[in-house]
């Protein structure tokens, strides 16, 4: 799980369009908006950072926005993304020899 | 996760992101935001990572860097970071975080086969004082080396090129940049006569259209991108074109994609030109005032070693291109030659060499590019018709060539990492100009930069092999001359002769040419291409290799010395992004345990060495040059006592603490608190970053390269300036009269370096009258011919290979995956291809694969998904991951001009492990 923090802009007579459409997304909250400026902040939630990018270019994506872009991310400690690392990618002989280069020491 | 902990995190990010931006928060929510920051201290500050260039802001408690976000000042990102620049705080606390030095040890002794083990600065500092001297008094100068970086502070470039130029007379220091942005360099020097871009980031916003040639700005440039997307977004019609050998991020928003063939850009850009003139589009009134027409030779080799005498058996079909190529077809007719004709590549050793030719003659030269021949040898997608391909093409010279649109170019290693690296950017000036669409708002060839100082030290500062500050070089006897005032050096202490580039300190330490590297700031052992080579060479029982690093990486592992280093905002520093804009910051934090700045690391090393040592005669191979008896450095100590030194000075005191440097105190209010552990280790009162930097700037000050004062880029309401800064102002758009002060009175446009301005007159086939001409203040419209890849897949190595980042790491990882959370998001490199060539091997997605060349294999994790998207008969692996290891199998061929090797394209066989 990852929840990033992420800063939209539209023009103000847009806002109230642009925040519906926001909301319309799967994991997205709108949290702020700012009616002089037309600043919107929101949080997305994704299970992995290419889930994220690509959350944040649905967003971009959308009617009259001007601006997309993250500001800050929150990571929950995720297990199952370690876990991804295939299981033999261990007996690499590249990554052995990368963390202790045995063949050096020869 | 439970709900409510999950909408508590929530609320902390949106508070904390909208008091970012500065949307008005509820009280509750500030007073959350305030509490959680109560003791931090918050100070501007750059990004470690790519040549964007982002501000940050840095906050520290007790120490420790606790936040980092996006500078709302800044102008280059305003506010905003891309994923890595975000976790900048966290690249300094990983758990194996180097804080002592370690060497190659046994029963306490060092020993090249020992097990690595803790010493102390001294003890470590004894044993590289007694390699180096081994080394130098064996070889002399020439046994010595550095390997710099684009990721230098400025000061530290110039510490370690003085340390080398001035004191070891050695120009053998050379940085990872040239991997990176060589080919740039020699081309801005061979069209305009000295380094960078004339435009700057501001360009995005003023355009109606940009071209990506080999840039995937979305994951290599986010923030750039983010700029160039939002301009795309509020102006309709914007046009964006990506150019690249595979689909890559950048495709997704751009409103034509075109896949080409590796190395026909080339071809393409030629296609564009003949266009031009056939359509009658050259802007005359430009090119009359601003231009001249120029070429050269086409058979210059590829960079490679010219004998087979350390090729493997497997490596040596290609090699021996390196002296003579059989022409292909679409070589042939490029080049109006015969196919099957032997070319003797006669010119490799003078291949930067180029003469004025006439407009017919460059007419003639981009006849053959017609759009039939062009879109049958570039087309890169076998899945793509021709017909599209050629409405692709042909739109993309129609946007070109459109008199009411801005354009802009950008590229990065799909040019620079090119066998014909120079050309092919070349190339991209060679179309601005014609069109007189370049140094001006919104019009353009920008050529980035990967690294976030290569502009600023590597190339600004010299760390180069034939450079010296302010875009000299040490081949010059008046450039020569003018460094030796500066520095205070007696005549004739600079080398005349240009060092080893950083390819060849590899092959020379497998050569036993050099007998010393010191490794700074980069993972060269890693990054070089074909490196099993490199990785036995650092091996061999008489080669000594120091590594300054914060982290174990596959460069330290080789060495036989480790040395901890202080990193980004443990020290004081300044960098150079690609808009020519310096950027500084302060210490914010101790570094842990005994590690320490590389300015600290160098200064302390001089101390070892004095005049006697390096100022008599040298041995120096090879050396010719006027003034200079062959193969020799002059002894200059004579003139050294009579310019006040004693022989027995050591290096520190004549080079670094100089009486003019001593005076710049340190402690300085421009710290405003902050520490400075350099000083405090050096045991003195000085402050050498800012002596130092003084020092250097003087260099480039009335000299087209002007710096602002050190305290200016610390005031609260500078972030950065672009030089020139001339009477207190940066200059955004250079050669442009309107903005350049540097351009004289009245003219619109002056392309006024100095470099190579005198050249012969010749034709298409060589110089006709070798007497010079000078093109003061014009730019050179260079034809060069397509070219085809030395290496090419055939029917044993069936597939192209290509090498990059990805948007989560940077590099090497040697920081990035040091951050929980960008490891875990790109844990390895996988091997990407197209479904379809999985299948015809019998593979499957997360298979293990073996990627096999003609320089060894390696195994990774088979991708045919994802944010890659190949065409059949193409993989490409980003080189991040050490486990993987992408570099080995890699060709180690450069643009014989530029030296920059070509990683992008060499040929493979995947197999299931
Ligand atoms: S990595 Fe580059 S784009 Fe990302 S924040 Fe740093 S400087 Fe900006």
């Amino acid at each position: 799980m990852n929840i990033s923090g992420i800063y939209v802009l539209t023009s103000p007579d847009r806002l109230e369009e642009c925040c519906a459409n926001l909301a319309g997304l799967p994991g997205v909250e709108v949290h702020y908006r700012d009616v002089n400026s037309g600043k919107i902040v929101v949080t997305q939630e994704a299970d992995n950072v290419s889930a994220e990018v690509d959350g944040l270019k649905r967003i971009k994506a959308l009617p009259h926005i001007i601006v997309a872009e993250f500001v800050n991310h929150w990571f929950e400690e995720d297990q199952e993304m370690v876990s991804e690392i295939p299981p033999d990618l261990d007996d690499f002989e590249g990554l052995r020899h990368a963390r202790v280069p045995d063949y050096l020491h020869k | 996760m439970s709900i409510t902990r999950r909408d508590f995190m929530k609320s902390t990010v949106a508070a904390s992101a909208a008091a970012a931006v500065g949307i008005p928060i509820s009280q509750i929510a500030k007073a959350e935001v305030a509490e959680a920051e109560k003791d931090w201290q918050w100070d501007k500050a750059v990004c470690r990572f790519c040549g964007v260039g982002c501000g940050i802001m840095c906050a520290t408690k007790d120490g420790r860097i606790v936040a980092t976000k996006g500078d709302p000042d800044a102008p280059v990102n305003r506010g905003l970071n891309c994923i890595k620049g975000y976790f900048n705080g966290k690249i300094l606390y990983g758990k194996d975080r180097l804080t002592q030095p370690l060497m190659r040890m046994t029963d306490g002794k060092f020993d090249k086969q020992g097990k690595f083990a803790p010493v102390t600065w001294d003890q470590a500092f004894d044993e590289m004082e007694k390699q180096f001297r081994r080394a130098h008094g064996e070889l002399g100068p020439a046994g010595v080396s550095i390997i710099g970086s684009g990721q230098y502070t400025v000061q530290e470039g110039y510490v370690a090129a003085k340390f080398m130029k001035a004191g070891v007379r050695s120009n053998n220091i050379d940085p990872n940049a040239r991997h990176c942005m060589a080919s740039a360099v020699a081309a801005f020097i061979q069209t305009f006569g000295i380094d960078e871009p004339s435009g700057n980031y501001d360009d995005i916003e003023y355009t109606d259209t940009a071209v990506l040639w080999g840039a995937n700005m979305a994951e290599c440039h986010p923030i750039l991108w983010s700029r160039i997307t939002d301009r795309k977004l509020s102006h309709p019609d914007m046009k964006l074109v990506n150019l690249s050998t595979f689909g890559n991020m950048s495709s997704s928003v751009a409103d034509l994609e075109i896949i080409f063939k590796p190395n026909t850009d080339l071809a393409i850009q030629n296609y564009i030109a003949r266009e031009i003139v056939h359509r009658d589009a050259v802007n005359w009134d430009f090119v009359n005032k601003h231009c001249v027409f120029a070429t050269g030779p086409y058979d210059i080799g590829y960079g490679m070693r010219n004998t087979d005498k350390f090729a493997h058996d497997a490596e040596k079909d290609i090699q021996a291109k390196e002296n003579a190529v059989v022409l292909d077809e679409a070589e042939a007719v490029a080049q109006r030659r015969k196919a099957g004709e032997t070319v003797e590549q006669k010119n490799a050793g003078g291949a930067g060499k180029h003469w004025q030719i006439s407009y017919d003659d460059f007419k003639t030269a981009v006849e053959p590019y017609t759009l039939d021949f062009v879109a049958e040898l570039s087309k890169g997608d076998p899945d793509e018709s021709l017909d599209d391909f050629k409405v692709k093409l042909k739109q993309l010279a129609d946007w070109f060539i459109d008199d009411q649109r801005k354009l802009v170019s950008f590229w990065t290693m799909g040019f620079n990492q090119h066998q014909r690296g120079t050309w092919v950017n070349e190339q991209c000036y060679m179309n601005h100009l014609l069109l007189g669409k370049q140094a001006q708002p919104g019009n353009g060839a920008f050529s980035l930069t990967g690294q976030p100082s290569a502009c600023g030290t590597a190339r600004e500062v010299g760390t180069f092999a034939h450079r010296l500050p302010a875009d000299m070089v040490v081949a010059n006897p008046k450039h020569r001359e003018r460094s030796e005032k500066l520095w205070k050096l007696p005549a004739k202490t600079i080398n005349p002769k240009v060092g080893s580039h950083i390819v060849k300190i590899m092959r020379d330490l497998e050569d036993g040419n050099i007998k010393f590297a010191w490794v700074q700031v980069n993972n060269p052992f890693q990054a070089t291409a074909n490196a099993n080579h490199w990785i036995e060479a650092a091996r061999k029982s008489d080669n000594f290799i120091v590594c300054s690093d914060p982290y174990p990486t596959v460069s330290a592992k080789v060495a036989d010395l480790i040395l901890p280093s202080a990193m980004i905002f443990e020290k004081w520093g300044a960098y150079g992004n690609a808009e020519r804009r310096t950027q500084m910051w302060r210490e914010q934090v101790p570094p842990p345990g005994q590690a320490r700045s590389d300015v600290w690391q160098v200064l302390e090393f001089s101390k070892r060495f004095t005049v006697k040592d390096f100022w008599g005669e040298q041995k120096l191979p090879g050396l010719k040059a006027d003034g200079f008896e062959d193969g020799k450095l002059p002894d200059v100590i004579a003139a050294a006592r009579d310019m006040g030194y004693s022989p027995d000075d050591n290096m520190y005191k004549v080079l670094f603490a100089t009486p003019a440097n001593t005076k710049v105190a340190w402690p300085d209010p421009v710290a405003k608190g902050h520490d400075n552990h350099t000083v405090v280790a050096l045991g003195e009162n000085w402050f050498p970053e800012k002596a130092l930097f003084e020092e250097y700037a003087e260099f480039g000050r009335g000299h087209e390269h002007d710096l602002a004062p050190f305290d200016v880029y610390y005031r609260d309401d500078v972030r950065g300036l672009k030089w020139p800064v001339v009477d207190g102002k940066e200059t955004p758009w250079r050669f442009n009269g309107e903005y350049d002060p540097y351009v004289p009175k009245g003219e619109k446009f002056a392309f006024y370096g100095k470099a190579l301005k005198a050249i012969p007159k010749g034709n298409l086939d060589g110089v006709t009258d070798p007497n010079k001409t000078a093109h003061t203040d014009k730019a050179k419209i260079f034809f060069r011919p397509y070219a085809a890849p030395v290496e090419q897949p055939d029917k044993n190595y069936d597939l192209w290979y290509c090498t990059g980042r990805v948007l989560e790491h940077w590099h090497t990882g040697t920081m990035t995956r040091r951050v929980p959370e960008l490891h875990r998001a790109v844990p390895t490199a996988t091997l990407f291809m197209h479904p379809a060539d999985a299948q015809s091997r019998n593979m499957q997605r997360k298979d293990v694969v073996w990627i096999e060349s003609r320089r060894g294999k390696i195994k990774a994790v088979l991708e045919t998904q994802g944010r890659d998207r190949m065409p059949k008969g193409y993989v490409f692996l980003p080189f991040f991951d050490e486990g993987v290891f992408a570099n080995k199998i890699a060709l180690d061929a450069t643009c014989p001009i530029s030296k920059e090797t070509d990683y992008k394209k060499c040929a493979v066989k995947v197999y299931k492990a």
